[in-house]
């Protein structure tokens, strides 16, 4: 299991109805994952319950590629070698996940104006780095 | 009542096909699913189970997955390997499992023998089509429910539930793909590897479920079409289909039914 927090994400208490939180650029070459998202719970782990008691946000599966079956080269994104290059995008180029959170951060004490976020990420290998990888993470409310 | 729809202007109405549950088939359409998937993979052309299977990653590809194309890619890819299927056992049609509803994989797709043989909906060869076997390629399928800790576990109830709520195409595609991948990470073995997952064939019974979950809520979202500008996109299939080819599925001979019983009429 690999365990990743967050630095602290700035939280508004305005009058937003949904929170999204968008998980940007995952991976998605290696082995499928599942991740587990906490808040303001750096401490969880495996033998966490998934409860609002543990501030437990829910979970995204990621169904992805397995290992490279191809030649040297094949799982590297290529830039366009033209600008006339219509070729359909790789299938490897990192997508964005989204959770919606809005119950668990509603519940999060009145006086919370900032939160990190916890994710426990399982795949098949049980690996403890590696398992999880993406290039930002973003809190997104909606009035 | 039988389900009509004209397929062409030039075409006089046709009888639509019925896609059933998995488990609403009868022995002889079970008999005939699998000899058309078993007849599919004894051909070395592009008539074969196989050459299908790998359009969806090896060796070629083009599967769509975590973006807007993810239902019109797979309607299309399940409209071709049907008629596929229907070349080899006329009126074959693909079952749908429903991962809403289910617990474990159904008994036609996990029983090990059927018909007097090996079942090939349970295990089937990994044959690469175009490609020499390499080494560390798999050889046949294999599944192993449960296999990364803490995966979600079906019935998917109310991922269901979520996807049909939302109130346009872009969240409904989001929403469903959560279900989408519980149940190949669920499942596990060669369903849970992108790249490999279609030589399964409970594969098409999980995707034929999906694209029911999308049709039910295209029924009720009639104007909930995807973004426009990929509606004239070409998908990447054999032959290509643009994603507005998709949209109806009665324009592509299909509907999806609870139930149906047909008695003989009195001629």
């Amino acid at each position: 299991m690999q365990r990743w927090t967050s630095q602290a994400l700035a939280l508004s208490r305005n009058n937003w109805k949904r929170a999204d939180l968008e998980f940007e650029g995952v991976e998605h070459d290696g082995a499928s994952f599942v991740m587990h998202v906490f808040l303001n719970n750096p401490d969880a782990d495996d033998t966490t319950p998934h409860t609002a008691e543990q501030r437990y946000a829910g979970y995204l599966t990621v169904f992805a590629h397995g290992d490279c079956w191809g030649d040297v080269g094949h799982c590297d994104i290529p830039e366009p070698v033209s600008a006339f290059d219509r070729r359909p995008p790789h299938s490897l180029i990192p997508f964005d996940a989204t959770l919606e959170i809005t119950e668990a951060i509603s519940a999060l004490p009145e006086d919370t104006s900032e939160f990190t976020v916890t994710v426990l990420a399982f795949n098949k290998h049980d690996d403890e780095t590696g398992v999880l990888r993406f290039k930002e993470l973003t809190l997104l409310t909606y009035e | 009542m039988p389900i009509t729809a004209s397929p062409a202007a030039n075409a006089a109405p046709a009888r639509l096909k019925v896609r059933k549950n998995i488990n609403a088939l009868n022995a002889q359409e079970l008999t005939n699913l699998r000899r058309a998937i078993k007849e599919s993979i004894g051909l070395k052309d592009k008539r074969s189970y196989e050459y299908f299977a790998s359009w969806h990653g090896v060796p070629l590809g083009w599967c769509q997955h975590h973006n807007p194309l993810f239902l019109p890619w797979h309607r299309a890819y399940l409209y071709w390997l049907e008629l596929a299927l229907q070349s080899q056992v006329p009126g074959v049609t693909l079952p749908w499992w429903d991962t809403s509803t289910a617990a474990a994989i159904p008994g036609p797709y996990s029983v090990a023998q059927a018909d007097g043989g090996d079942n090939i909906l349970a295990k089937a060869p990994i044959n690469v089509f175009g490609a020499a076997h390499q080494s560390g390629w798999p050889t046949e399928t294999s599944r192993s429910p449960g296999e990364v800790r803490q995966s979600p576990t079906p019935p998917f109830a109310q991922e269901w539930a979520n996807a049909m709520k939302a109130d346009n195409f872009t969240d409904f595609s989001r929403l469903i793909w959560t279900l989408h991948d519980n149940v190949h990470v669920w499942v596990g073995g060669t369903m849970g590897q992108l790249d490999w997952a279609a030589f399964d064939p409970l594969f098409f019974a999980h995707h034929t479920n999906i694209d029911r979950a999308w049709r039910i809520w295209q029924s009720a979202h009639p104007g909930g079409t995807p973004p426009a500008d990929i509606l004239d996109q070409s998908m990447q299939t054999d032959p290509a289909m643009t994603v507005r080819a998709v949209l109806d599925v009665t324009r592509l001979g299909y509907e999806y039914a609870g139930t149906q019983s047909t008695v003989p009429g009195s001629a």
